[in-house]
């Protein structure tokens, strides 16, 4: 998955809002799937931003002048 | 002037130039502070650096010691502020600038606090402090900029509270002067350098309690407006709870302590990360729960005969057949007939149920177990 150039913040609360909509059913098991594998995909996310991970890309990323 | 290569203007030409540029200054009331000062024993004068607290500029003063007594008992503080009045001179010999200084005045606290309170409202008045201006203090930052004294408390307090927070928190320290004569320049230029770097997200400016001299240059106006001006969200945190220099109120966070600047720049990470395993396992569990669901309806569809064992379709098919042939059968006389009765009919297909009803000559239809005969009557059995 590419990565998404998305604040901590916004991807916590989109994640919020994913599961708030997989828990309120209601979609179909496609749907749900879906839903699910962009929960897991926002959860990288944030443990990324967590890690340090993401600060220290963004800025090996701006040092390469990508 | 008129000077050239050819025709150039000798020292004292220049030198009684710069004399008479000068005179036309005229006396004049100065303040800055000490920055060097010395009063060699057995003279009569004493010569100092007063220093600009917000520029790097100075300039030389020569003041006789005695002057200097008529306002102050003891030796002046270092980094004293202090107003002289008297005129510059030039002083030819050595081309020296310097202020001959006529009497002095010491700018007590009294002073210096009213002049604090008069930059507050002018600032104030400007809308450097207002509400509106104060940005929102980034979750992450990528960096987060430390203006602090060298090797400092406050320095440490932030460092480690912040990376107890979040370990892969990271920094960009600048140990600077936070009292005394350079203290506004340094820390302006650590601020400017600061707010240039792309992914220092947000800035801290701290040091531990002082005096009232000691925390003035952060109530000087020339840092303020830097610091209304900068891009980067500022962070303040000087001295004691009950300090509160002109910076708190232009910085867009006011933490009473270093240690509450580390806990309002950095959130507790450990904290987000359960927030996240959390929402993680919510919905897996929850597509489990879905998948569960939806196997167990797929599970009892194919239990069913019918796909269970798709044989049951012919089966059942069958069966039905068969029943219905049985009836069919039930209803037909093929079994009386088989016991050797036959049906006679009238070849219109009327059946025959009384001899009476038959006369000579009459072709009939007898349905045999096995087929129809014809056959003709004679007449009632007399």
């Amino acid at each position: 998955m590419s990565q998404e150039s998305i604040s901590y913040e916004a991807a916590r609360d989109e994640l919020i809002s994913v599961v708030t909509r997989l828990e309120a059913g209601g979609t179909t098991l496609e749907e749900s799937l879906t839903l699910w594998e962009r929960g897991e995909e926002l959860a990288k996310i944030c443990q990324s931003w967590l890690d340090g991970a993401r600060t220290r890309l963004e800025s090996a990323r701006s040092l390469l002048g990508d | 002037m008129e000077t050239s290569e050819e025709n150039p203007a000798p020292v004292r030409v220049i030198s009684a130039a710069i004399g008479e540029y000068v005179g036309r200054l005229g006396p004049v009331w100065v303040e800055g502070e000490i920055a060097e000062m010395t009063a060699r024993p057995g003279t009569i004068m004493a010569f100092m650096r007063l220093k600009d607290p917000s520029v790097d500029m100075s300039i030389s003063v020569s003041i006789p010691k005695a002057i200097i007594k008529s306002v102050s008992v003891e030796p002046l503080p270092p980094n004293a502020l202090i107003k002289v009045f008297g005129r510059i001179s030039w002083y030819a010999p050595r081309g020296s600038i310097s202020l001959m200084a006529k009497s002095i005045a010491l700018v007590g606290q009294g002073e210096l606090l009213a002049r604090i309170e008069a930059l507050r409202n002018l600032l104030a008045a400007e809308g450097l402090f207002a509400d509106s201006r104060k940005r929102p203090l980034p979750f992450l930052p990528r960096k987060i900029g430390l203006i602090c004294g060298r090797a400092s408390a406050a320095e440490h307090d932030v460092v480690e509270n912040a990376k107890r927070r979040w370990p892969a928190v990271e920094f960009e320290i600048r140990e600077v002067a936070v009292q005394g004569i350079n203290a506004v320049i340094e820390v302006s230029a650590a601020i400017r350098e600061l707010d240039g770097i792309s992914d220092v997200d947000v800035i801290i400016i701290t040091r531990g309690g002082g005096s009232f001299e000691d925390l003035l240059p952060f109530s000087d106006e020339g840092l303020i407006r830097l610091v209304a001006k900068c891009v980067t969200p500022i962070v303040s945190a000087i001295g004691h709870e009950q300090d509160a220099p002109l910076l708190d109120l232009v910085a867009d966070l006011r933490a009473s302590t270093p240690t509450d600047a580390a806990k309002r720049v950095v959130p507790d990470v450990q904290e987000q990360s359960a927030l996240i395993q959390a929402l993680k396992d919510r919905s897996r569990r929850k597509l489990v729960s879905l998948l569960d669901h939806e196997k167990a309806k797929l599970s009892s569809l194919l239990s069913r005969p019918v796909i269970a064992d798709p044989g049951t379709i012919v089966t059942t098919r069958y069966e039905v057949i068969a029943s219905l042939v049985a009836r069919a059968r039930a209803m037909s006389p093929q079994a009386t007939l088989d016991r050797g009765y036959a049906v006679v009919q009238s070849e219109m297909g009327v059946v025959i149920r009384s001899a009476k009803s038959v006369h000579q000559g009459q072709r009939l239809r007898l349905r045999l177990a096995e087929g129809i005969a014809i056959a003709v009557a004679e007449g009632e059995n007399p």
